[in-house]
């Protein structure tokens, strides 16, 4: 019996996911149908490589919200990695892309640890430990960049050509955020850690006083987080190949937690997939684009964001409530069997 | 704590207050190193204008984040009640009847925001992020790229007018605060309300049980955040003069950090009105300490940033250690004995 309710969450789970997707195909044949032009080339690759940063750093933010924890400061994290990477490119040119990347990581991990620390240790509730690092890690952005901006020619075109070019009809862009999404599914679904992460979230206490370490497993949800920013800070880079203190990834908590929510995951923590965020952002992507490409008026765009937010919990509440019913439902007739 | 309780003093100095005054009394100091004109009356009474629409909103967040909610879309609200202010004024409406309007925006922004949360049972956090980007984009809709501007004399420059005269004279906005600040004051802490409220926050289902409405309590708590922003709304247009669509734009975190600085409890069930108004005292305090001091704006951000991080973190590592010295204090009697 307890195998056939498993079976029957999972089936749930893969429902909905899929209803995501049924979303996503209605939106396609919606602009596709006012506008053939959508369906260009040119035009669907402009929407993937605008999702790839969106969904390198929704891959860590999805483990950080199954944990109950959140993290307002990836923009900042972001700008900092990119910030440190482009200055070491401007005074030595000729420093290998991969050590660029590496430091761009390094410096995010760094910034993840930050916060891993003052959650853990610190004992400070997340999204105030985040609220505040999101404001001082755009200081710092400030103060290690003496307020300049790395312009186009400093950056490498090495890096630029991560966004330009396309070994196997993909962008390298989002050949890393499909990487990333990958490692969120396999770490998630196929290891011990995975679980780990997964009860911690959806019961702290109950996991705790099974001898699993809430420090570590926050403190690692954390770094992994800031290595993706800092992966991200990457891809900005490669994208708009511009670096300016201010704008390097403002603002990008709200669109990565909107694609995490909007992707099925419960911002209470326990559930949530990797395939859901990815399907988030691409959803994300679709309507900012399409609205665009058909003709509407861009200052829709914030409206339409937040009434799919709005939708997606909604739908997530119904569907989580009909999963409790059928699980009471199944106990019960267990019950009467015996 | 146990210094202060043994002196004899009959005063005594709430612990959640601590933290701000400190931080008030600092950078008094450090601005009046910088300029021997910051501590005069008159620069710091008319330095305090910009900020108190973040205190009045910091008022009336106080009284959601008890509840264990949160509203992030308090700058948006305020937003969408100065659109709809301004798009009123350009179509010739009286501007007294474009001020209720503004108000009345607010409040009902408010109240869909608590039915939201209220009627469909879902978590605060995700819900007013989605009005967060839905009230932004009903704004950029409603204004597009205009720039409303050429308010009355008898409208514009409230900040600048002076409730009691003479030097230093009282400004409008310092006197609007004190006056909320009283208010919400004896709603909070001597009203019925206001215990319901602190009731519903810390412990939602026994206060359910005990006959207290808790979604009552939770709905007009947003709508009092709806309605305050509205009246910000107000004051920020007079005090600008003009409207554009990114009106207060980043406002709800510099006011949630004003309310948690002053000791509210993020997760609800505690806090108190004179916290948040010292708090909000501190952070400008530091702010324009820095202004003087020449520092760059983000850097002052990263201040608040840290200062927010640092009042929280302190008090728990301090009671950390005395739990643990407490601990082991009684580990040695025990080991004594046997």
């Amino acid at each position: 019996m307890a195998v056939k309710v498993n079976s029957k969450i999972s089936y749930i789970f893969k429902k909905r996911e899929f209803g995501i997707f049924l979303f996503i195909l209605i939106l396609l044949a919606i602009f596709g149908s006012i506008e053939p032009r959508f369906f260009r080339s040119e035009n669907l690759n402009a929407i993937l490589s605008s999702v790839g940063i969106l969904m390198v750093v929704g891959a860590g933010q999805t483990l950080v919200i199954v944990t109950r924890n959140i993290d307002l400061s990836v923009g900042s994290t972001l700008g900092m990695a990119a910030m440190v990477m482009g200055m070491v490119a401007r005074s030595r040119p000729d420093f290998p892309i991969i050590g660029l990347i590496l430091i761009a990581m390094v410096v995010g991990g760094i910034c993840g640890l930050i916060n891993g620390f003052l959650v853990s240790f610190g004992m400070i509730p997340s999204i105030i430990a985040t609220l505040g690092t999101l404001a001082i890690f755009r200081g710092a952005v400030f103060l290690v960049s003496d307020n300049v901006q790395i312009d186009p020619e400093d950056v490498p075109k090495d890096i630029i050509s991560l966004a330009t070019t396309s070994p196997i009809g993909i962008p390298w862009l989002l050949i890393f955020a499909l990487l990333a999404i990958v490692l969120v599914w396999f770490v998630s679904s196929q290891t011990l850690l995975g679980k780990r992460i997964y009860a911690i979230g959806s019961n702290p206490e109950g996991a705790i006083s099974r001898g699993l370490s809430f420090n570590k497993i926050t403190i690692m949800v954390f770094v992994f987080i800031g290595v993706l920013a800092g992966l991200g800070g990457v891809l900005y880079t490669a994208r708009y190949a511009t670096i300016n203190p201010a704008d390097v990834g403002r603002g990008l908590e709200f669109d990565v937690i909107s694609a995490v929510v909007i992707g099925g995951t419960n911002i209470f923590g326990g559930s949530g997939t990797a395939l859901g965020t990815a399907l988030g952002c691409i959803l994300i992507g679709i309507l900012s684009n399409g609205l665009t490409v058909v003709g509407v008026s861009p200052f829709w765009k914030a409206c339409a964001t937040g009434f799919l937010i709005l939708l997606a919990v909604a739908i997530d509440n119904l569907v989580r409530r009909r999963q409790e019913e059928n699980f009471l439902l199944a106990i019960r007739n267990q019950r009467v069997a015996k | 704590m146990s210094a202060l309780s043994k002196s004899p003093s009959r005063f005594k100095v709430p612990g959640y207050l601590i933290g701000p005054i400190l931080i008030l009394t600092l950078a008094m100091v450090y601005g009046s190193l910088g300029s021997e004109y910051f501590l005069q009356p008159a620069s710091i009474i008319f330095n305090t204008g910009r900020y108190m629409e973040i205190g009045l909103l910091a008022l009336a967040l106080t009284f959601v984040i008890i509840n264990g909610d949160i509203d992030l879309s308090v700058a948006s609200t305020l937003a969408a009640s100065a659109g709809v202010l301004a798009k009123l004024f350009a179509g010739g409406v009286p501007i007294f009847w474009c001020c209720v309007a503004s108000v009345f925006t607010g409040f009902v922004l408010g109240l869909i925001n608590g039915l939201i949360v209220i009627k469909f049972g879902l978590p605060s956090l995700v819900v007013t992020l989605a009005t967060l980007a839905l009230y932004r984009g009903l704004t950029q809709v409603l204004l597009g790229d205009d720039v409303v501007a050429n308010y009355p004399e008898s409208f514009a420059g409230f900040d600048q007018r002076l409730v009691i005269g003479g030097n230093p004279g009282l400004p409008a906005p310092l006197a609007l605060f004190f006056v909320a600040a009283i208010i919400f004051y004896y709603i909070l802490h001597k009203s019925n309300y206001g215990i319901k409220n602190i009731m519903s926050g810390s412990n939602p289902s026994a206060s359910n049980f005990s006959g207290i409405g808790v979604d009552r309590v939770r709905l007009l708590a947003f709508a009092l955040s709806g309605t305050v922003s509205g009246i910000c709304a107000v004051m920020i247009t007079s005090r600008l003069s003009s409207t554009i669509s990114n009106v207060g734009l980043g406002l709800e975190l510099l006011a949630i950090t004003v309310v948690v600085l002053g000791g509210t409890d993020i997760f609800g069930g505690r806090g108190a009105i004179s916290g948040t108004v010292v708090s909000l005292f501190a952070i400008m305090a530091v702010r324009e300490a820095l202004v003087i001091q020449d520092v760059n704006g983000q850097v002052q951000d990263s201040a608040v940033g840290l200062l927010l991080i640092l009042t929280v973190l302190v008090p728990r590592i301090r009671s950390y250690y005395i739990d643990k010295r407490d601990r082991q204090k009684r580990f040695n009697e025990a080991r004594a004995k046997a």
